[in-house]
């Protein structure tokens, strides 16, 4: 310690200010350099919407042909500034942005969007707003179908509900005079730092079935009887699918009902290592119950370890 | 003599720096408040959930918010029907607005019965055989059908009622809590912070011939979903009641 701070004093009072001044030029130019991304390295493989050359309006290069955005753009879209890129060599990097083979023989594109790149937009949807206009039950004399949620939210699996891929549910209402409409991109795709989208929401009571509840089908409501959170939503951030323990406790912890939830806290009771099963997966069942749980059972909360 | 002070001070502030970046934030105490609205269009008429209706919670007292309460009550409401009347909608779709309580075309689908046949509402129609030939297909025309009507037509007492509440939301505190009944009349707020709010739906409500309207002091205290009660909001009184509304009349409309 001693034999450092001499030698660094030493050091330091063995060069000239002069001389100090030019190590230190020289080394940030050295660092500037090595930070600095050159220019000539560009990887065209990759195609960003943040360089501001991709910057002009959208219709410059996607063409909307009704009813949605299907494709990449054509050719001329980027050939109008990359042109030596495009000739470049037998196998042109830039064209393993939209093909998934960099042949002249081969056409053969990735799906548009291509799902393996990252998102480069985010998207402003404000549900309280749709929820004003659209969200009552939907008048049908053949099916009554439940809840204009179901415009968007298609059934994708038994459990869960779908978001949508496409335009098709946004142009029935926005494709013309309706703002923002199929051409004012920018009213709802946001330019962001490049993301990958969460494959799918966090599930905690992973075996409930929206078609479920018995033969009657109780399951079968409006969404925000139980989603009750999503009329407030302005924003598609920070949004989860949260439902509360009384949207189930309803029914399923009902005196002269069901007594599902009582009866798994009883488990727990008598087994601290019981798996709660009839709701949960078991990387959930095996947590302690949330005070929620123990609120419903008008019980004071637990935790496991201190089970006997 | 400078160094060891100047090597203390550079200590000390990374023990600062780490320590303010390690205390955990306290635990934020919210309370709900969880709404049901039941109501009865006239004195005959039971007692139904008011549904697909938008309330909203303003933080403060009734006195505190009393400018916002005073504009509330002075604003001048148009129906729905005389605002449709108004802009020379036809009866067909007067009726049909009506019978699913919309304020627009899109709060619901527009049926095949709607657009041809005796049932048929004429914007509709037109709209109809407008879209046909764009798009080229009877379903697609039918589902985009929106898309070819008048902006008056398609949601112009929306956009009017959406006009009056952003003047009056801007005499509100900024943290204004929003949220909209189900279909029973029940709708939960959450993550309240603990205080007193000033429930209210800001536009009056059309309930058979009236126009009602709710301001009324809400306390909000910390506490779970689970353990809350209903706070019952109706434009009759009741022992249950916490919150009557108060009506008046609907104007009759203006004739040309």
């Amino acid at each position: 310690m001693r034999w450092d701070r001499e030698a660094k004093t030493s050091l330091c009072h063995g060069l000239t200010r002069m001389t100090r001044i030019k190590t230190f030029a020289a080394v940030t130019f050295l660092i500037l350099i090595c930070v600095h991304p050159r220019s000539s390295a560009a990887d065209y493989s990759k195609f960003s919407h943040e360089t501001p050359k991709h910057q002009a309006t959208c219709n410059t290069c996607h063409k909307m042909v009704f009813p949605d955005i299907k494709d990449y753009p054509d050719h001329d879209a980027c050939v109008s500034c990359h042109r030596p890129q495009f000739f470049k060599g037998a196998r042109p990097p830039i064209c393993s942005v939209c093909h998934s083979k960099t042949s002249p023989r081969d056409e053969a594109r990735y799906a548009f969007r291509n799902p393996a790149s990252k998102l480069q937009f985010m998207i402003e949807f404000p549900h309280d707003r749709h929820q004003d206009v659209i969200a009552m039950l939907r008048f049908s004399h053949a099916q009554q179908s439940y809840n204009n949620c179901t415009i968007c939210h298609a059934t994708r699996t038994t459990t869960f509900k779908a978001v949508p891929t496409n335009h098709s549910s946004c142009f029935n209402c926005h494709w013309k005079a309706q703002q923002p409409v199929a051409t004012n991109c920018n009213g709802c795709h946001k330019l962001a730092t490049p993301y990958v989208p969460a494959t799918k929401p966090t599930r905690i009571s992973i075996k409930y079935l929206h078609e479920g509840g018995g033969e009657k089908k109780q399951h079968i409501a409006e969404c925000t009887t139980c989603h009750i959170n999503i009329t407030k939503a302005a924003s598609l951030r920070g949004l989860k699918p949260d439902v509360p323990i009384t949207a189930c406790t309803e029914c399923h912890n009902k005196d002269g009902l069901r007594q599902d939830l009582n009866t798994e806290l009883v488990a727990i009771d008598k087994n601290r290592n019981f798996t709660c099963v009839y709701c949960h997966a078991p990387n959930v069942g095996n947590l302690d119950p949330p005070a929620s749980h123990y609120l419903i059972a008008e019980r004071p909360p637990l935790k496991r370890k201190d089970i006997r | 003599m400078r160094a060891p002070k100047l090597v203390f001070f550079a200590l000390l502030l990374m023990v600062t720096v780490v320590l303010a970046q390690s205390q955990q934030p306290a635990a934020r105490q919210t309370g709900v408040l969880r709404l049901r609205v039941r109501v009865k269009a006239d004195d005959a008429a039971p007692l139904r959930g008011l549904s697909r209706k938008r309330f909203f919670l303003i933080p403060g007292t009734i006195e505190q918010n009393r400018a916002l309460i005073d504009a509330i009550a002075r604003q001048a409401s148009t129906s729905r029907d005389c605002y449709y009347q108004k802009i020379g909608a036809s009866a067909a779709l007067i009726a049909w607005l009506r019978d699913g309580d919309c304020e627009s075309v899109y709060c619901r689908g527009v049926e095949q019965d709607f657009v041809v046949g005796p049932k048929a509402v004429p914007e509709f129609a037109t709209a109809f055989a407008t879209s046909q030939k764009e798009f080229g297909n009877d379903e697609t025309a039918r589902q985009w059908l929106t898309t070819n009507l008048a902006a008056d037509v398609r949601d112009g007492f929306y956009r009017s009622r959406q006009t009056s509440l952003a003047a009056l939301l801007k005499q509100a505190s900024p943290e204004v809590h929003s949220v909209m009944t189900d279909r029973n009349g029940t709708a939960y707020f959450t993550d309240l912070g603990p205080g007193t709010y000033v429930l209210t739906n800001l536009i009056p409500t059309e309930l058979g011939q009236n126009f009602v309207t709710w301001n009324c002091e809400v306390q909000v205290k910390p506490g779970d979903l689970a353990t809350e009660k209903p706070y019952l909001v109706s434009n009759r009184k009741d022992k249950n009641v916490k919150c009557v509304g108060i009506e008046k009349p609907k104007p009759v409309c203006a004739t040309d």
